[in-house]
């Protein structure tokens, strides 16, 4: 059957479907807090459905012999625990990626680490997703980890979650256990945007309900683990989604060709449909949407093609194409959630970048207005942020970008906040507002000068060095408020 | 359009958007091509991603004078047809030692001829950024690696210190000292690249082709003579025997499988239906525990 689909006639190539058409790829996260189980239920998962060659079984079981962490079983952890630093302290480090497919679809398996510790690789894992699978240990229930797992869930726009209730074979199989488990997350889950939670009972050991339908837990009657990710639809697209399309080249080649190259992140787009560059307002018509396979007809959501327009327009790189009706926001003032992943904490003083789908673009300033609380999953106010914290946090630009809210359109929404010394990438957000600012700075700039705010806003701070940082944090949070309204700010201190 | 396929396009996209963001943020980029079946997909790709323009990069191989005579010649045919740039670099030290993968064990001789061999051609031109065929199928710690893998000084891989990577947004920019190696085919499974091959009609070496082929059999490996440097133990004889191969390196450590496919459409099939997996037959991987990840932090791609 899967040569058949290789034949002639299904190939023919310029075929106006868009690549991220149907649920031909689920991309699944396990998740949840450590020792709950993830990677073995992920490994008996390959394990029962004949995803794991002969060799990696041989493999697996004389570690597993030589480990005996599990008695007499075999230890399914090991494969996906590639490292060696993992095999050795018997932990998830990084996030693994597995493969496997059934008639159906294609499986991309994403397997995250439970420690804190690690959480900027399940933040990474988690980002990648259309489907998060949490663990719990039944005898647990959800624990902090478990919540903070479920809140970056949330943050990088998963919306659906299966929690798997694991170790049913520890606490008796017991129905009522599962039942208050499972009650309670309902409970904090109406915190998120989760829009279906399944939740069910396993013993990833046993391979109880994960890809066998137990026999202990007659009382359960749901599907299985397996059951569920065969039937499930990965991610509901909104049919008419505005076209956008993030520059990453401009293309040129002999005979004067000039093209803007780049992958469609919603919406459709067809030859003579009129679109306009967001940052510069500047509109022209689509020519030729051109590939090496030939020109086509259309291309929408994720389809890298190379647009050829009527009129040049003088764009770049970071440039965002869009429908004429509507367009992304030239914003300069932004607020965002974001997920601290850097080992160094925030700090206002430092120089950040803010990387969207292809733009880079310098931060002048930014503030921490909230944490999430991991125990109430409430949003508490706060000014710093650390590792691992999830903040919600205001950024004004040095210069205005086309974005989007994510809630809306989550490739144009979506950013990593990078570190300008290094280059390191300290943090992922979603945009949540964002507004157009001040025009460039011209003669009715306001400045906030070191005098004017010594006067009143900041007249009880003294000269210590925790005073200079507080007058140096309001100064920017009275800039970020007044350009929010509109007035055009320099900040002189 | 069946399920399949269109799997095959997502992963197409993908890769092509890979290929443009680094073409974007690095300043010299270079892609390794070691000839095989999943450089011909990394190549076919590069293509797809600048056209009509070329690939605004070279192509490296680095050649430890061991790879089979066909593969040599299936590069050359490529490069001139494509009007592509290659650079070949052979560690002329390593040879000059005599390091041959007969004479000393299977880590020793990819240490020096493979691993310091492109450290060498990386370091000589300079290059910023490296695109390679590997993808999180093959192994154990490849399917941890990032798209953008950042190395440190000296190209090592620290696996425990990667760099968050979130969505599709891939950030490039470098620390001191830093150069990163690129996979645009990381999600790429072996069957993938066989179906792709047979979609896009492109051209592979023959040696993945079953035919009647001089071999010898050594601790249950079926290992080519493909010139006369081959070292015979006492009492070998070569035979020959349908056989074709899995993956490609150099021939004395690269085992070939009996098979009978010798299409496409029979490989694709031996392929989704194999019970081991695909680096089973690379004698390098399984000279150490761990083999993979080493070489990995030394600096091999």
């Amino acid at each position: 059957m899967r040569l058949a689909a290789l034949s002639e006639d299904v190939l023919t190539k310029v075929l106006p479907v868009p690549a991220t058409h149907t649920g031909a790829m689920v991309k699944l996260l396990t998740c949840g807090s450590v020792d709950d189980g993830k990677s073995t239920l992920i490994g008996r998962l390959l394990w029962d459905s004949s995803a794991v060659t002969q060799d990696q079984q041989a493999a697996v079981l004389h570690a597993s012999h030589n480990r005996a962490v599990n008695g007499e079983r075999i230890d399914f952890s090991l494969l996906l625990d590639g490292l060696q630093a993992e095999r050795e302290q018997g932990i998830t480090i990084d996030i693994a990626w597995r493969y496997f497919e059934t008639p159906n679809r294609r499986f991309v398996i994403i397997d995250a680490p439970g420690h804190e510790q690690y959480t900027r690789n399940m933040a990474t894992g988690a980002s990648h997703a259309d489907i998060a699978i949490l663990l719990v240990d039944a005898r647990h229930g959800a624990k902090r980890q478990t919540r903070r797992h479920a809140a970056i869930c949330d943050l990088v726009g998963i919306k659906k979650v299966v929690l798997a209730v694991n170790k049913m074979d520890l606490i008796g199989w017991s129905e009522p256990h599962f039942r208050t488990i499972e009650e309670e997350f309902r409970k904090l889950a109406l915190s998120f945007g989760f829009t279906e939670i399944v939740t069910i009972p396993v013993a990833a050991l046993t391979g109880d309900n994960v890809a066998r339908r137990s026999s202990t837990m007659a009382w359960y009657d749901g599907p299985t683990l397996l059951d569920y990710l065969e039937e499930v639809e990965p991610r509901a697209e909104p049919l008419d989604a505005p076209f956008r399309m993030p520059v990453q080249l401009v293309l040129r080649a002999s005979g004067d060709f000039r093209g803007y190259a780049g992958t469609v992140t919603s919406g459709t787009i067809r030859p003579g449909d009129r679109i306009v560059d967001a940052r510069s307002g500047l509109g022209t018509t689509v020519r030729r949407i051109a590939t090496m396979d030939g020109d086509l007809a259309s291309a929408g959501k994720g389809d890298a093609v190379t647009l050829v327009l009527d009129t040049d327009l003088d764009i770049s790189r970071g440039a965002v194409l869009s429908e004429v009706p509507r367009r992304p926001i030239n914003a300069d003032v932004l607020e965002a959630r974001l997920v601290w992943l850097d080992e160094t904490s925030f700090d206002p003083e430092m120089g950040y970048l803010l990387r969207t789908a292809t733009d880079l673009t310098p931060v002048t300033s930014m503030s921490v207005q909230a944490l999430i609380d991991f125990e109430s999953l409430a949003a508490t106010p706060a000014h710093a942020c650390a590792v691992n914290d999830i903040a919600d946090c205001r950024i004004l630009l040095g210069r205005s970008t086309a974005l989007d809210l994510f809630r809306d359109l989550p490739a144009t929404g979506n950013f990593v906040l990078v570190s300008a010394i290094d280059g390191a990438t300290v943090a992922g957000g979603v945009i949540t507002w964002a507004q157009s600012g001040a025009p460039s700075v011209g003669d009715n700039v306001f400045v906030l000068d070191r005098a004017l705010l010594a006067r009143g806003l900041c007249s009880d701070l003294g000269d210590s060095p925790t005073d200079r940082a507080e007058f140096h944090r309001r100064a920017q949070e009275a800039a970020i408020l007044l350009r929010s309204v509109g007035v055009p700010v320099l900040v002189e201190i | 359009m069946t399920a399949l396929t269109s799997h095959l396009k997502l992963l197409e996209a993908e890769s092509i958007h890979i290929f443009r963001e680094a073409a974007a943020q690095f300043r010299s980029p270079v892609l390794l091509y070691s000839i095989g079946k999943d450089s011909t997909v990394l190549l076919h790709l590069a293509r797809k991603a600048f056209w009509p323009a070329k690939p605004p990069f070279p192509l490296l191989h680095i050649d430890t004078t061991w790879k089979f005579h066909d593969m040599i010649a299936f590069r050359d045919r490529t490069v001139r047809d494509l009007g592509l740039d290659l650079i070949v670099h052979t560690n002329h030290e390593g040879l000059a030692r005599g390091i041959n993968p007969f004479d000393h064990p299977p880590s020793v001789y990819t240490n020096i001829m493979k691993t310091q061999g492109l450290r060498q051609a990386l370091d000589a031109g300079g290059f910023d950024a490296a695109f390679g065929g590997a993808r999180r199928d093959e192994e154990a710690s490849r399917a941890k690696e990032r798209v953008f893998s950042f190395r440190a000084a000296g190209h090592r891989w620290e696996p425990r210190r990667q760099r968050p990577e979130m969505w599709t947004l891939l950030n490039g920019r470098l620390g001191k000292g830093e150069t990163v190696r690129i996979f645009p085919l990381s999600n790429w499974t072996e069957g993938d690249v066989w179906r792709y091959i047979a979609q896009e009609k492109l051209d592979v070496v023959p040696l993945y082709f079953a035919a009647m082929r001089k071999v010898v059999e050594r601790d249950g490996q079926l290992i080519m003579v493909d010139d006369d440097r081959m070292q015979f133990l006492p009492g070998e004889q070569p035979v020959m025997r349908k056989v074709r191969f899995r993956t490609l390196g150099c021939w004395p450590l690269t085992a070939a499988i009996a098979s009978d496919a010798a299409d496409l459409d029979a490989i694709i099939e031996e392929t989704l239906k194999a019970k081991v997996s695909e680096r089973a037959g690379r004698l390098i991987d399984h000279d150490q525990a761990g083999a993979m990840e080493m070489k990995k932090r030394e600096g091999y791609f």
